[in-house]
């Protein structure tokens, strides 16, 4: 059994034509997306077809990750390249959990290219940021670089200063070590991610911009979550815009404040949501909320909402691409473990089909 | 189904046909007119121009880098919606599909995206495939990869080169291969600011000269019909139309593209050390058979400058506006991002004029192709009026009154009088971009050519004219009518498959274990992985 309206079973037609009226009658319809890059395609392909808004289901971390890119700009690196050149490795605060590997398999290995030889680590210590997410990621090779007094974006402007011969305003442990490895290093790397704040990533990329004009420097981002990093990429191909984006003039309007998912259900803008998780979280709970429509990968209903339909996940129930950040690029993943759960994009598939009698355009 | 166009005035200068005729088509294919058969469907398109799709050979369309400008500069395409409808960057639309849409209308059928890193192919032909209507092809990056530059040290053999280069071509599906400031991205990234043509990459020992001429007899000997797609060294610095003469003459008589010459047709002459070398260099492609160039024209407006050549863009990050831009260290090239205003002040008039010159110049239009490199000397949305100032003097005259006469007066365009007819049009925008590609299946309407064929309204405004296809056909499928996309369907990336060596993959797999710690299936991918149906088409290498 794949399909539910409220707790009731039914098969997965009937629900089908359930969320396909649901959707039709809505007025102000929202999505909240969480699958590889073809369920994104294809969900952002049916917003588009019953004028909804979108955003990831975190998206909350998201649009800091986006605003980096948006606002800032600056130098990245990825991960490849990083694994090859770097000879001198700056973590900048905490880093996903998700990523812990790539650090650690970075720390086991040499840089090849420039000459090769050994890699030297450093890791940016402040005020613990507020952000969650991330848990301390202790790197045996690296050397502490900062003060638990100050948050890390003055960290960085204090390094920043030093590097520039500038007066700083206090005392940072390490701070020779690291004056003096970065002025013999070829390739230095800031490793860095929404869990540091944006006005440490604003000084950051400051001071790569003040480092570049005598030697290079570059940072490798790593996002929260890969797969929120894959949807921004197809909504960006797609609609010109990365998420919080909707369609409700009919073309996509690009909006953090206006088309945040969460406000305008918390504002009662919304009247339906529509929830998609492949990681099978479920929708938050909310107390006189929209009706709920659930895709997700679980094999109960979702409390409280007015449909939900089973999904399986790319890479584990069926074929997918998602975004890697260990090549900085997107990924071709197959099934490790085939299964009849339908993927978002066959649901979707459906769904247009129930709308408009004719296959879906991506 | 058997459709008729009626009764238009034919521009087929490959056939040698002109004047008034009937067009057929039959299940997507150009045919002759048949014997006692009646069509299914008839257009009247007497008083238009009918003329085979047109072809855009170098047009940065999509991939990483591309979708990173759309990143980096939401509100420079805001006007995604219906306001404000004059900002050429803004009605490029910049998504996929307003791409496809947007080259329709204009009667064009097929584009390359020229600047592939092979390691973000999957990332490329996803976008790609999102495209609708038109047909697209790519061209992979080599010249800073690891791999080919050790190879170069290390003089392997030229069948060791080739088949890296067939694996590099087949594994990442494109129809040809790229160069970008061959060696500069690599020594960039060991702080080398200013690389010139006989500049040593560190670490290599090899010389930008010697990248090239191995890419570029490798291409050659691989049968990849088009040649070896040069984007040379020192872009937009004055003086740079050396490298750019330096570069024509090492094609020492084999094939050679270079792309958009505009930008490197800067003398030092003049106050401002700036000037127009257009003749000289137009010059020397008049006396090189084996030389094509694209131009590159640059056009007023707000646009953005997207390259792999990251030397350039971290220098050009100073005069970025708005202030912002990206530059990415990747594998080979990498990437830089900085939008850029073109003014009609003293450079951007000079920039403008010099393109134009390479235009008129330029003796054979088999051999000058239509470009602005898009979007970084503009938005391919500035075609029509493109092809205006090459098709009308008085249009080219009354721009340049109201441009920067001192630096016009460094150029030759004045005393130009050539205008384009609409045979050259029809040669530069499609037969010769079909014949460099390597696609005879498109550029002209003789019959079995695949039925991409637009039809223009004739009429003084040529701009308005190429604006607005009466209509547009694709594989038969009638796709626009009147400037308006009424049907859409999904083309198909053209792609070369030369059988890689068994050897090759064995080393490639070798390779990124070992230097990446992943296997060789996290950088390549099935057809399937596109998921949409038969999403490429194969074109022959030449034996």
């Amino acid at each position: 059994m794949v399909a539910w309206i409220g707790s009731r079973t039914v098969p997965l037609s009937a629900a089908i034509e359930q969320v396909a009226k649901l959707l039709a009658t809505s007025r102000c319809p929202v999505f909240s997306l969480d699958s590889d890059i073809h369920g994104c395609r294809s969900l952002i392909a049916l917003a588009e077809r019953v004028g909804a808004t979108y955003d990831h289901v975190n998206g909350r971390d998201l649009v800091h990750e986006v605003a980096l890119h948006t606002d800032i700009g600056g130098f990245f690196a990825t991960a490849t390249e990083v694994r090859r050149r770097a000879d001198l490795i700056v973590v900048g605060g905490d880093l996903p959990t998700a990523h812990h590997d790539l650090l650690l398999s970075l720390a086991a290995s040499k840089p090849d290219l420039s000459g090769g030889g050994r890699r030297r680590w450093f890791q940016i210590n402040g005020k613990a940021a507020s952000a969650g997410g991330g848990r301390p990621l202790r790197l045996p090779k690296a050397v502490e670089v900062g003060s638990p007094d100050y948050p890390v974006d003055a960290v960085l402007g204090i390094l920043r200063a030093s590097l520039a011969a500038r007066k700083a305003s206090a005392a940072l442990a390490n701070a020779d070590a690291f004056l003096s490895a970065m002025a013999k290093a070829r390739f230095p790397v800031f490793v860095c991610s929404h869990l540091t704040d944006v006005p440490s990533l604003a000084m950051l990329q400051g001071m790569l911009a003040d480092i570049n004009k005598t030697q290079r420097a570059t940072a490798l981002f790593l996002p929260a979550d890969d797969d929120a990093w894959g949807m921004v990429l197809a909504s960006t191909w797609m609609t010109g815009f990365p998420p919080r984006t909707g369609f409700s003039t009919g073309s996509p309007v690009y909006d953090p404040w206006l088309c945040d998912v969460d406000r305008m259900i918390a504002q009662k803008e919304a009247d339906l949501h529509l929830w998609v998780s492949e990681r099978d979280e479920a929708p938050p709970a909310r107390r006189g909320g929209p009706p709920t429509i659930a895709l997700v990968r679980g094999e109960r209903p979702v409390a409280g909402a007015a449909a939900t339909i089973r999904i399986g996940k790319a890479g584990l129930d069926h074929d997918g691409v998602v975004y890697a950040s260990r090549i900085g690029t997107l990924r071709s993943v197959a099934a490790t473990t085939p299964s009849d759960l339908p993927s978002v994009r066959t649901i979707v598939s459906h769904l247009q089909h129930a709308l408009t009698g004719k296959d879906m355009p991506c | 189904m058997l459709i008729r166009l009626a009764g238009g005035e034919v521009v087929d200068p490959v056939n040698g046909l002109a004047g008034r005729r009937d067009v057929w088509i039959k299940d997507g294919v150009i045919v002759d007119k048949p014997v006692s058969k009646r069509a299914d469907k008839t257009y009247d398109v007497s008083g238009c121009f009918v003329m085979a799709g047109a072809i855009d050979i170098h047009s940065h369309i999509g991939g990483g880098n591309v979708n990173t400008a759309r990143l980096l500069l939401p509100e420079q395409h805001a006007a995604h919606l219906r306001r404000p409808l004059n900002t050429p960057l803004s009605n490029a639309g910049w998504s996929t599909f307003n791409t496809g849409c947007l080259y329709a209308k204009m009667g064009f059928t097929t584009v390359v995206e020229p600047a592939m890193s092979p390691s973000s192919a999957l990332h490329t032909h996803m976008e790609l495939a999102d495209i609708p209507i038109i047909d697209k092809a790519t061209l992979a990056i080599l010249g800073n990869d690891d791999f080919l530059l050790s190879m170069i040290r290390d003089n392997a053999s030229p069948a060791m080169i080739d088949d890296y280069v067939a694996w590099t071509v087949s594994s990442s599906r494109a129809l040809g291969v790229k160069v970008i400031n061959a060696g500069a991205a690599a020594a960039f990234k060991e702080n080398v600011r200013r690389f010139s043509f006989d500049d040593v990459v560190p670490s290599y020992g090899v010389s930008s000269r010697t990248i090239v001429e191995t890419l570029q007899a490798s291409v050659g000997r691989l049968g990849v019909p088009h040649p070896l797609h040069v984007h040379a060294n020192n872009l937009g610095i004055a003086g740079n139309a050396t490298t750019a003469a330096e570069t024509i003459r090492a094609a020492d008589g084999r094939p050679l593209h270079l792309a958009h010459l505009q930008f490197y047709g800067y003398g030092t002459e003049g106050k401002r050390g700036f000037s127009s070398e257009a003749a000289r260099l137009a010059e020397l492609v008049n006396g090189n058979a084996d030389v094509t160039i694209d131009v590159g024209q640059v056009m007023f407006g707000q646009t953005v400058t997207i390259s792999s050549d990251v030397t350039r863009q971290y220098s050009g990050m100073r005069t970025a506006n708005p202030k912002k831009s990206i530059l990415i260290d990747g594998d080979g090239n990498g990437g830089g991002i900085v939008p850029y205003r073109y003014r009609p002040d003293y450079y951007g008039s000079l920039q403008w004029a010099v393109g134009l010159e390479l235009f008129l110049l330029i003796n054979d239009p088999w051999r000058v192709f239509f470009t602005t490199d898009h979007p970084n000397g503009a938005p391919f949305t500035a075609y029509p009026d493109l092809f205006e100032l090459l098709m009308r003097r008085d249009a080219r005259d009354a721009k340049m009154a109201e441009l920067d006469q001192s630096a016009l007066e460094l150029t030759t365009l004045a005393s130009i009088s050539r205008e384009y007819s609409l045979d050259e049009i029809a040669v530069m925008t499609r037969a010769a971009p079909a014949k460099l590609l390597g696609l005879d299946d498109r550029g002209h309407l003789g019959p079995g050519a695949i039925a991409d064929i637009a039809v223009y309204r004739k009429g003084q405004d040529v701009r308005k004219m190429f604006a607005d296809a009466a209509l547009v056909f694709k594989n038969g499928d009638l796709v626009v009518e009147d400037g308006v996309v009424t049907h859409y369907r999904w083309g198909k990336t053209l792609r070369l498959n030369p059988p890689p060596d068994k050897g090759i993959v064995r080393r490639m797999q070798a390779y990124h274990e070992d230097r990446y710690g992943l296997s060789l299936d996290w950088f390549t991918f099935q057809e399937t992985a596109i998921s949409r149906e038969n999403p490429f088409a194969e074109v022959a290498c030449r034996s």
